[in-house]
């Protein structure tokens, strides 16, 4: 590639990595404002947490007072992006050390529960683009409108009653099994459950075959198809893989979400599980870094999106 | 191309030839009118609850008819762990969400098409500030925002469906927004300007008025849909309504443990509602979405 086609790229990108790092900045205002609007002046209590694990001087949350609020916003930044969100309220040990501790299981439980959605998405949407809507699709079709209105949570529930009584297994507790055997299954239930159950379905089967069906009504299709060349070779970027990235991204957020509720029906011990008690406990430290979290990984995901879908068409991505 | 043409030109105007009988899928009916029924169920139910007329008092307790079944006992759908009778609490579970599910959809639609009209209308700088804000909101994962908000507050259910509210406004944006950047490339507004019309006239009536009715319809019905599972899920959750006060996310949550008991109904009960009211909003949505808009545009999908 000569040096000249890669210069727009390299700005486009920078252009996003700009904008990601200011929406980035506009997620922790809007998390100051909220935790600074809240009774009982939480945010000292949250800046003292953080000082007394981080390596600065120590001040009393009296001491801070005293600042105006953007000064205790730039204290408390100051700190973020250092890695010190704070201590937890309850337990006293460092927000951020636990977030990646049980982060890591969300991880699994989302990236895991994506892929089932897709392993179920991609097939009927492609299939469905080439050929239409036949009779085969509308069964489906009405399968995934009730997926999607289904309460994840009583879904869960019957899966557990399912495995419990008809095949015998329990007890359905996250890592522990007293049949080291069947282990994975108590992994592998939460990520199905989550996968089918979390009300994006029906969306990404829909965004995928309208995509797909529209590359593939393009004249540079009927070009490939009319010299005999592979019409899925041509079609993959455009009708594929740009759709794909670009759902899952629009996605992760509920996801996310729906991770807090299955991880409660699972005891699944992860960031929804510890959001949920952070917020019954209302300890603020670990809700704000959960939050902060939760949008530097939407945020991540957007990006990559924005990047795939620069390095396949930069034409296109200029504004 | 010829799909192309077509877009172009039969958005227009809504004359044909064929009738709208002939045109619409028979399917998208059978969808609208089940949405429609499920609707009409929902508001007559909330009206019972509001006037207290109800088959049962939903906190009377009958120990000795406990988690009867469908029918038993004169309880047409049965009883809970506590004799409660699951029909009257199903009925007053509609209050949890109703009006807060409201409130969540006008403040979807004001601010979702006031936003809209500036960034697609004016465009420039409104364009890109809108365009950064709807993005800031996506940032949040909804029920982690409503946590945080949970944490920080202890808001009551109207605060947090202003929430679901304002994480919907993005949505509503975008789709005034493209509908009114499709519509500049029309002449017609260009017409309107043309002969002198003012801009609010412009905006309210050929625009919003007669182009995008449809979509703001459409998007009230998803955006109750939504409410009810962020107020379920919530309930379940345990930050929602509080037993003894019944909601359908609180009695999944309480039927559950009898659910790993092989009592199946108790939770379940509660769970078809949720199920098939969130299906009727969907469909009456989608089907409504298929009529007036795609079969407008001339492309059967």
């Amino acid at each position: 590639m000569k040096l000249s086609a890669i210069r727009p790229v390299a700005l486009l990108l920078a252009r996003e990595l700009i904008i990601t790092a200011l929406l980035l900045l506009g997620v922790s205002l809007v998390v100051f404002i909220v935790l600074y609007l809240s009774p009982g002046d939480p945010f000292s209590q949250l800046i003292a947490t953080q000082q007394a694990t981080g390596p600065s001087q120590p001040k009393t949350s009296d001491a801070l007072q005293t600042f105006s609020a953007f000064q205790q916003y730039l204290i408390w930044l100051t700190h973020l992006l250092q890695g010190d969100f704070g201590a937890s309220l309850r337990t006293g040990l460092p927000v951020l050390n636990e977030i990646v501790r049980v982060g890591i299981n969300t991880l699994y439980l989302t990236i895991g529960s994506m892929l089932v959605t897709l392993l179920v998405a991609v097939p009927v949407a492609l299939s469905s683009a080439r050929r239409g809507m036949t009779m085969l699709n509308w069964p489906f079709t009405m399968f995934a409108y009730i997926i999607s209105a289904l309460p994840v949570f009583w879904l869960g529930y019957v899966v557990i009653y399912i495995f419990l009584h008809k095949f015998n297994l329990f007890p359905i507790i996250f890592g522990f099994s007293n049949n080291q055997k069947l282990s994975w299954l108590y992994f592998l239930l939460p990520i199905f459950v989550l996968g089918i159950g979390n009300g994006t379905l029906s969306e990404i089967v829909r965004y995928l075959r309208e995509e797909m069906g529209r590359v593939l009504a393009e004249d540079y299709i009927r070009i490939a198809r009319a010299k005999g060349a592979s019409i899925w070779k041509h079609a993959f970027k455009e009708g594929f893989l740009l759709p794909v990235t670009e759902i899952i991204a629009a996605k992760i957020p509920f996801i996310l979400g729906g991770a807090v509720v299955v991880e409660q029906v699972f005891n699944w011990p992860g960031m929804g599980r510890m959001a949920w008690q952070a917020a019954q406990d209302r300890d603020y430290p670990v809700i704000m870094g959960i939050a902060i979290m939760a949008a530097l990984i939407v945020r991540c995901g957007s990006l990559l999106q924005r990047v795939v879908s620069i390095v396949v068409n930069p034409r296109a991505s200029r504004t | 191309m010829m799909k192309h043409y077509q877009q172009q030109h039969t958005d227009i105007g809504e004359f044909s030839d064929i009738s709208f009988w002939k045109k619409t899928d028979k399917l998208d009916l059978v969808y609208v009118s089940y949405g429609l029924v499920i609707v009409v169920a929902v508001i007559v139910s909330y009206i019972l609850g509001t006037f207290n007329w109800l088959p049962y008092d939903p906190q009377e307790i009958d120990l000795e008819l406990m988690m009867g079944l469908p029918g038993e006992g004169g309880h047409l759908l049965g009883t809970d762990f506590l004799g409660r009778d699951i029909l009257t609490r199903l009925i007053v579970g509609i209050q949890a969400y109703f009006l807060p599910g409201l409130l969540a959809i006008s403040i979807a639609l004001i601010f979702g098409t006031l936003f809209g009209v500036l960034a697609g209308y004016w465009g420039g700088r409104f364009d890109t500030i809108i365009t950064y804000g709807s993005n800031l909101v996506d940032s949040f994962p909804r029920l982690v925002l409503i946590l945080l908000m949970i944490a920080a507050f202890k808001p009551d259910i109207y605060y947090i469906m202003v929430v679901v509210g304002i994480t919907n406004v993005p949505v509503v944006t975008s789709l005034i927004k493209g509908r009114i950047l499709l519509l500049k490339q029309q002449n017609f507004i260009e017409a309107a300007t043309a002969i002198g019309l003012r801009d609010n006239v412009i905006i309210f009536k050929h625009i919003l008025w007669f182009n995008c009715r449809t979509i703001l319809i459409i998007q009230a019905t998803l955006g109750m849909a939504e409410a009810i599972l962020m107020e379920t899920s919530l309930s379940y959750l345990g930050f929602g309504v509080q037993e003894p006060t019944p909601s359908w996310g609180n009695m999944v949550q309480s039927g559950a443990n009898y659910l790993l008991k092989g009592k199946l109904w108790l939770s379940s009960a509660p769970a078809l509602a949720i199920l098939l009211t969130i299906l009727g909003f969907h469909l009456l949505g989608d089907g409504l979405n298929n009529i007036l808009e795609r079969r407008r545009n001339g492309q059967a999908i």
